[in-house]
């Protein structure tokens, strides 16, 4: 069997259904508010098998909202409903003091609980970690916010009173300088050659993912101690982590690294190029591929005029460098150029590859194959395109249950289950507006 | 001076302490997957071929300069590792592996795949020396499918996701991230799988083999976009610095900065109309009226912004209530008092290199933060205290070793796989 043959054998999510899940016996209730750094770090568990509760206000998590040009399905807008996966989904109103105590005596049996309130809310709704680790020593709370829940900010009451956002992430977490056309590339707009966010909510993915290695390595250190403990993690700095060696060469050498469009500080060429359709990234660095690059396109004067890597280097020159490279380019489209660079046989190594829009990338069959893009019909809301899995693993692989749930939906069930309350019962708490 | 702080948090226990970690990993996206566990305290071994190493990353330095020596590509990904240099085709340096596996509870490679089974220590001939093993498999497109053999670069990997085509502005060009945010995000996710497969082996005593594709993972994070274009048949366009899903949420250019402002909330919302003294624009603090009314808030708040100073701006948002904040650089993070009492801003004396900086985005865990004990060593800076103290082998085996090529240090000519220029032979060493 060749190995690609037996890492699919293994790995293949088509026979995931008859294997184990690794977390399925962990409870964990996520209580985040408006936060997809909240939603991702509960859906990585959730794909491992947790069981997630989201507890939302009666009126849902504003999350729900979060949908471009507002668009809805039902009650339900299309960024939650990729991240509401396999989650069970309660109302509580956590402003109501019966609702704090109900809250209280499922976090007494939980063992992770997510919270993204604004700092020091918590506490204000005498919910805080003192409180909790009092009702259960085993309890993992992890918070996740832009200003974390302590430090300076916190201690002088410097914070806002406002929700933790993805674009104020990006922005305290250096990225956002680092990304971007620079003042001088004089040939796009002036409004355009500016600090520049991700497209996607790159911060919050970034904070949830390291929540969710933080509430992990939290869940091992209690299989030995048996105790439970308080994460604190911020979106920003978890990007700031993911910035390169931004911070580091400032400590090294007082220089601030600024926005570089495509390029690549280190290495030239390494980068976009302009096509006729859109843009190709090519790659040929070293000397000698960097002589191929200039062979293909009919430019031997730029191997003369940018010989070592230390020419190419130069900030100066990227953008001369580029616009020469370009004459070339823009004469052809993307596919026209990766024929040509698979066409190349001659001596060094420089490939080209593919920028694609979105649109396009979903011609690949590959992503399908792997489950990374699925057609997945649920049960209360239809059938969408959305992000699988992307998690291969032999013993536990991660699975996709269900998309989302209505506000509530789940109510009768999980109340019933972990604390016993009947149907009257919590027609009585949601009459006095407490689910 | 002391930094009590720091004194306190280096003192606290390690999550991951007893764990063993295996990386045979280049560049940054096995690096860094490898480095997370390091600092949660996962005793991580970091293998290299002997001479340059890894010097496509080791040589990684913006305008090539080295301070101290130091590679600053190397240095970002590899904190806490104990570098050792072994030609893992040797007959030899695959013993060393097969010995290291005996007695690790994790392996992390990202080669082409299929190479490590080509070399005999690929997960079907590891787990036979160590069932409990957690083989942890990092590429551009995974093992398998079709995609499977593309190359993995982040700078691909982020071209063709469409991540590049969903950033930046519409009238511009796609950008990718300066980051290599492809490779970190990705390390990130196959950090915590790790952490997964551990958890569950605890339970059950059971290893296993993960196959993280970094491509995949971008497509996992780039929120809406699939679902959107799956029911409107529309392709997903770049909006800029604006938040087409969050309205508002967005960079600005203020009169001496740049400021990312945000208020989605309805309260906030309000809050932010009555920093700006905007009654017009308070009739749009219902949901749906934001989203209708996009195009104007935005215009609205940008001209705002553009006449007030960004620390008037973040002195609103805290009296009104709504977020804000400088769009920081490095120089401002650095100083930043928030982040400096947090040691998310992690200054530090490193055994070899000094004084260094690291970012630390686990520093504010209660019991078992994360620590960044040490940033990088030179190429095979620790053989003889892997060799020696985890294998027992003896001086006079480890010198044969070096003999016969099997395992070696720093090469000279590249100053980033070496110590410190002046060092004294011993400085660092923990052997």
């Amino acid at each position: 069997m060749s190995w690609e043959e037996f890492a699919r054998n293994m790995t293949d999510l088509e026979n995931a259904r008859e294997k184990p899940e690794a977390l399925s016996d962990l409870l964990v209730l996520d209580v985040s508010y408006g936060s997809f750094a909240g939603l991702f770090a509960s859906s990585l568990l959730s794909e491992l098998g947790a069981k997630v509760i989201r507890v939302e206000p009666p009126e849902g998590d504003i999350a729900r909202k979060m949908s471009p040009y507002g668009m809805m399905v039902e009650d339900t807008g299309l960024a939650y409903l990729v991240e509401g996966r396999n989650k069970y989904h309660i109302t509580l109103n956590l402003e109501h003091s019966r609702g704090r105590e109900i809250f209280e005596e499922m976090a007494s049996k939980a063992d992770v609980v997510i919270e993204t309130f604004p700092t020091g809310k918590l506490d204000a709704l005498d919910l805080g970690w003192d409180k909790l680790k009092s009702l259960n020593g085993r309890l993992i709370l992890c918070s996740i916010k832009t200003f974390g829940e302590k430090g300076y900010l916190a201690e002088e009451k410097q914070t806002p009173d406002a929700l933790d956002y993805d674009t104020v992430d990006q922005a305290r977490s250096g990225f956002a300088w680092t990304v971007g056309i620079p003042e001088e590339y004089d040939e796009f707009p002036e409004h355009t050659r500016v600090p520049t966010k991700m497209g996607n909510w790159m911060a919050h993915y970034a904070g949830g993912a390291m929540a969710a290695f933080a509430v992990m390595s939290a869940l091992l250190f209690r299989e030995i101690t048996g105790e439970g403990q308080h994460i604190d993690i911020s979106p920003a700095e978890a990007l700031m982590a993911l910035n390169n060696y931004a911070l580091h060469y400032y400590h090294l050498t007082k220089t601030v690294i600024g926005r570089v469009a495509n390029f690549e500080p280190a290495a030239y060429a390494y980068n976009y190029f302009q096509a006729k359709d859109g843009m190709v990234f090519i790659a040929g660095y070293a000397d000698p591929n960097w002589k191929a690059l200039c062979e293909i396109i009919g430019r031997p004067d730029l191997v003369e005029k940018y010989p070592t890597l230390a020419d190419r280097t130069n900030p100066q020159n990227f953008i001369p460098m580029t616009r020469e490279i370009e004459k070339f380019t823009k004469n052809y489209t993307r596919d026209e150029i990766l024929k040509i660079w698979l066409d190349y046989k001659g001596p060094g190594v420089t490939v080209a590859g593919e920028v694609l829009r979105p649109k396009e990338t979903l011609d690949f069959e590959h992503w399908y194959e792997r489950k990374a893009l699925v057609r997945f019909s649920d049960k209360d809301y239809g059938e969408f395109l959305v992000q699988g899995l992307c998690a291969k693993m032999s013993e536990t692989p991660p699975r996709l249950k269900w998309l989302c749930r209505p506000v509530g939906a789940d109510n009768v069930l999980i109340y019933k289950e972990l604390l016993g309350y009947d149907y009257e019962y919590l027609a009585k708490l949601k009459k006095d507006g407490i689910l | 001076m002391v930094d009590m702080k720091l004194f306190e948090i280096a003192r606290k226990n390690d999550a991951l302490r007893g764990v063993r970690v295996l990386s045979i990993t280049r560049i940054i996206y096995g690096p860094w997957a490898a480095t997370l566990l390091g600092l949660m305290g996962a005793e991580v071994i970091h293998f290299e071929f002997p001479g340059s190493g890894d010097l496509l990353i080791r040589g990684v330095s913006p305008g090539g300069s080295f301070p101290r020596g130091l590679s600053p590509g190397m240095m970002c990904a590899n904190a806490n590792k104990y570098h050792i240099a072994v030609d893992i085709r040797h007959p030899k340096g695959k013993k060393i592996v097969e010995e290291l596996v005996a007695v690790s509870d994790v392996l992390m490679e990202n080669f082409k795949p299929g190479t490590f089974d080509r070399w005999g220590i690929g997960y079907n001939q590891l787990k036979e020396i160590n069932p409990g093993l957690i083989y942890v498999s990092m590429q551009g497109f995974g093992n398998w499918g079709s995609l499977s053999q593309r190359p993995s670069y982040d700078a691909y990997a982020q071209g063709i996701t469409g991540l590049a085509e969903i950033t930046g502005f519409p009238d511009a060009i796609p950008l990718k991230s300066q980051a290599w945010i492809g490779d970190f995000l990705s390390g990130t996710v196959a950090a915590y799988l790790t952490l997964v497969a551990l958890y569950y082996r605890k339970k059950t005593g059971k290893g296993q083999f993960i196959d993280l594709s970094q491509a995949e993972v971008l497509i996992r994070a780039m929120d809406w976009t699939w679902i959107y274009m799956g029911i409107t048949g529309e392709n997903r366009e770049r909006t800029g610095n604006r938040d087409v899903a969050v309205v508002p949420s967005l960079i600005a250019k203020a009169k001496d900065g740049f400021v990312a402002i945000a208020a989605f909330d309805k309260k906030e919302f309000e809050a932010l109309c009555d920093a700006m003294g905007d009654r017009e624009l308070k009739a749009f603090a219902e949901y749906e009226k934001r989203f209708e009314n996009a195009e104007l808030i935005y215009r609205r708040i940008e001209e705002w912004a553009s006449a007030k100073s960004v620390s008037e701006i973040e002195a609103l948002a805290r009296e009104c209530g709504f977020s804000a904040s400088k769009v920081m650089s490095s120089e401002d993070i650095y100083h930043d008092p928030h982040y400096n009492s947090r040691k998310s801003v992690w200054k530090f004396i490193d055994p070899l290199w000094d004084d260094l900086t690291y970012p630390n985005p686990l520093s504010s865990i209660e019991k078992t933060p994360g620590k960044v004990k040490w940033a990088m060593r030179p190429v095979g800076f620790d053989n003889e205290h892997v060799l020696t103290r985890l294998l027992g082998y003896t001086q006079e085996e480890i010198a044969e070793l070096y003999r016969e090529k099997v395992i070696g240090r720093w090469d000279e000519k590249f100053p980033a796989t070496a110590p410190p220029p002046g060092w004294d032979g011993k400085k660092g060493l923990f052997y």
